[in-house]
This record gives structure tokens, sequence and C-alpha cells, in this order.
């Protein structure tokens, strides 16, 4: 069987596929966003000492970690709605399961890097007289993020791969218009591979940068 | 809005469910089969001493690591068969990916694992007369898969999730029936959040395993790669 390469038909819906990229970064840069800000929140809230605060967050943060992103837009897509009182289309309903899934994610890793500070710079904190807020604010997170990008790049990775599932939704992103062009131009082949490389172009900078990184620290 | 929930419909139908999640543990279970040897085999490719074989190995690693894993299941699905006439069904083609997929994580899992061996103990291998490959099985894989448990359990954990993708090309893994149970029933709030929580049933040991053995590992003074 002798396959004809023609990437003509992919590169005709050029406008297609630009769509698709610009909604996968939409897609991912905001649930980058929110996921990393609500997370610093919920990674402090898991550092609490009251067990009100932390076993929520707890709760909130293993749920989310520990079933599938798939789902969780699946879930939000087709069973919140019931309940909300707002609508969702199918891009709030990726940016919600996406979002606090890097929420949970990210929660991991504030965490992870808080504790890795030594008890010590706290308690020096606290004897010069800053609060709380004051101890987090300039002494414990200029140490902690330094230890932390290494992991968020990684999470970067992961949460670019992760807006491709928007396309079982049917969000126009980068994915979902390959399928449309597949099943349009009678091309898969063509337009699954041309879109596995945009992908492998947008994400494999950050993974490398990981790969950097990681070998800088060690050092 | 009051909404009454009705879970009765969904435990009606929790034996295909159960089915489903069987299912799902089987892929995994195939892909991690064929997805660990492949694994270590890159792994040692990437170490190699020669540097096309090292580039080479080291970017298809990588283009498997950075690209969606959808993407690939559609491209052995749809796109292979045509290319090669290789005729795939959903499993085949499930299986085929995810142990590609999961080979190119666990081959930096294996990596990390030997290259945190000391020089040395290659050294002392070669010193007793050892050649290459009795030294990695008898002397560099024995500890390095030590350090290598939590990081291997966290792939696992992973590899499970991503499996939901299956599902997108019809192979009737625990997401599938779910969502086939939801269409019948009219009931997805209940279906999903009970599909969920199944997931969560089986994945949520698994974490809390792999946090202990991290525990245990760091008081013995043993490293872990990630």
């Amino acid at each position: 069987m002798e396959h004809v390469w023609d990437f003509q038909t992919v590169f005709a819906s050029w406008s297609l596929l630009s769509q698709g990229l610009f909604n996968t970064l939409k897609l991912g840069l905001l649930t980058l966003i929110t996921g990393m800000f609500f997370g610093f929140f919920v990674g402090l809230g898991r550092y609490s000492r009251s067990s009100w605060v932390n076993f929520p967050a707890g709760v909130f943060v293993e749920v989310f970690r520990n079933t599938p992103a798939l789902v969780q837009i699946m879930w939000f897509y087709f069973a919140f709605p019931i309940i909300s009182p707002f609508d969702i289309d199918a891009f709030a309903a990726a940016a919600l399961g996406l979002g606090l899934n890097t929420t949970a994610f990210c929660a991991e890793i504030f965490r992870g890097g808080i504790q890795s500070i030594h008890r010590g710079q706290w308690e020096a904190g606290k004897a010069l007289g800053m609060t709380y807020r004051e101890q987090v604010w300039r002494i414990i997170l200029p140490q902690a993020v330094v230890r932390m990008i290494p992991a968020f790049m990684n999470r970067v990775v992961e949460l670019m791969k992760m807006t491709s599932l928007a396309s079982v939704i049917a969000f126009g992103e980068l994915m979902h218009q390959a399928k449309t062009i597949s099943t349009y131009h009678f091309n898969p082949i063509e337009s699954y591979t041309v879109v596995a490389l945009l992908f492998f172009l947008v994400i494999s900078p950050f993974a490398f940068l990981v790969y950097h990184l990681e070998n800088r620290f060690r050092k | 809005m009051g909404y009454v929930w009705e879970f009765g419909v969904v435990f009606n139908q929790l034996d295909l469910l159960l089915a489903g999640l069987l299912n799902t543990l089987k892929i995994t279970g195939g892909a991690l089969l064929f997805g660990i040897p492949l694994g270590l085999l890159a792994a040692i490719l990437r170490l190699s001493t020669y540097k096309w074989l090292r580039v080479s190995v080291g970017v298809l690693i990588e283009f498997f690591r950075t690209t969606p894993p959808i993407v690939q299941l559609f491209w052995f699905f749809f796109a292979l068969p045509m290319l090669s006439g290789i005729e795939m069904d959903p499993f085949r083609a499930s299986l085929v990916t995810f142990s590609i997929q999961s080979s190119a994580f666990f081959a930096e899992v294996f990596r990390g694992g030997i290259v945190s061996i000391e020089r040395g103990q290659w050294e002392a291998a070669r010193a007793i007369g050892m050649n290459y490959l009795e030294s990695m099985r008898r002397v560099i894989l024995p500890q390095a898969v030590k350090r290598m448990i939590p990081a291997f359990l966290e792939r696992v954990i992973e590899l499970m999730k991503t499996t939901t993708l299956v599902a997108t090309v019809s192979y009737a893994d625990l997401l599938y029936q779910a969502n086939n149970i939801a269409q019948s029933t009219y009931r997805p709030l209940e279906v999903f959040t009970v599909a969920a929580g199944l997931y969560f049933i089986v994945l949520f040991p698994t974490s809390l395993l792999v946090k202990r053995i991290e525990r245990q590992l760091a008081k013995t003074g043993e490293g872990t790669v990630h």
C-alpha cells in the first residue's frame, strides 16, 4: 500500500489551524494563571495548622489529582450544568476542569516549595516582628519560588498537553480542528501529523527548559 | 434550585461500570507490560556512547513526552492503518499508543535511576570481569530500581488517568461506559460523579503508597529519582 503524502489540503485549512492554535493557547494560558493564583492559596491552606482549613484543602487537592482530567472536563460539561445556575459552554467547562486540576497540582508545588524552606527561616521572620503575611511574602516565597521553577515548567508542559482533551467536548482547539479538517478532506494522516508537530513546536521549548534548569540546579 | 439526586439508576448499572473499570485496568496493565521493557531499552540506548544513537533516541522520547496522548492515539488509530495496512481496532490502537507513550516516560525514570548510581559501581563490576550487560543486570539495576519506585508508581497513576482517552476511540473503558449510561438514563450528574469516584478509589491508595515509600526511602537515607 503506497500512500501519497499530500499536505496541500492541510495547509489550505491554515485559518482553521491558526484559530485552533489560538484557542489552545488561550485555554492553556487562562488555566495556568488561574491555577497558579488559586493554587497558591490552596497550598498555603494545606500548610495551615487549623484543620478547618487544611482538611478541605487536602480533600480538594487529592480529588483533583487522583481523578482523570478528561473525567473532570466531562463532568463539568455534562453533569455540572444540571446543578449550576449559569450556562456552561465547552470553553467554560474545559476552563473549569483544567483550571481546578491545575490549581490542585500547583497547590502541591507551592506546598512542597514552602515545606522545603527550613523552619528557622519562619522563626527568624517572627523574631524580627513580622506578621504571618510578611513572613510568607518577604522571607519564605522569595527562597521557595526559585526551587519551584522546574516543577512549574513541568506543569506548563502537562497543561498544554491536557488542553487537547477539550476536543472531546468539541471546543475548537488544535486537536478539534484537526478532527474537522480530517473529516472534511479525508486526510487523517496529514492533519494529525501536522497537529502533532505543532504541539511539539509549542511544548518542547518548555520541556527543554525544564531539562536545562534541572541540570543547573543539580550543580 | 432543587435537584433531586437519584443514584439508584447508576447502581442498577454498576456491573457495566465495573466492566469498564476492568477494561481500564486491562489497558493500563497491557501498556505497563510492553512499556516497561521498551522504556528500559530506550533508556539504555539514550545512555549509549554513540552520539547519533543518543540524540535520535532522545528526540523520539521527547516527541512522545511533549505531544498530547490524544493526538498520538488518533494518529495510531486513524493514520497508521492507512499508511501501513495494519488493521487497528480500538483495543490494539490504545495498547500500541499507551505502550509507546508510557515507555517514553519510563525511559526517563530508568535513565534517572541508572545515572544516579555512582561511577564506582560500574568500575567495581568491570574490575571483577563483568561485561556491560552483566554489570547493568547484576549491579546497577538492582540498586537503581529501588530509587525509581516512587517515580515509577507516579507514572502508573498518570498512565491510568491517561487511558481515559481510549473512550474517544470507542474502547469500552470506565469513562466510555459512564458516558453511555449517562445518555441512556439522563442522569449525567450521578453517573459521572460515580465514575470519578471509582477512579479515585483506585488511584488514591496508590498515591498514598507513593508518599509512604518516599518517606521510608528518605528515612533510610536513600535518594529517590523524579
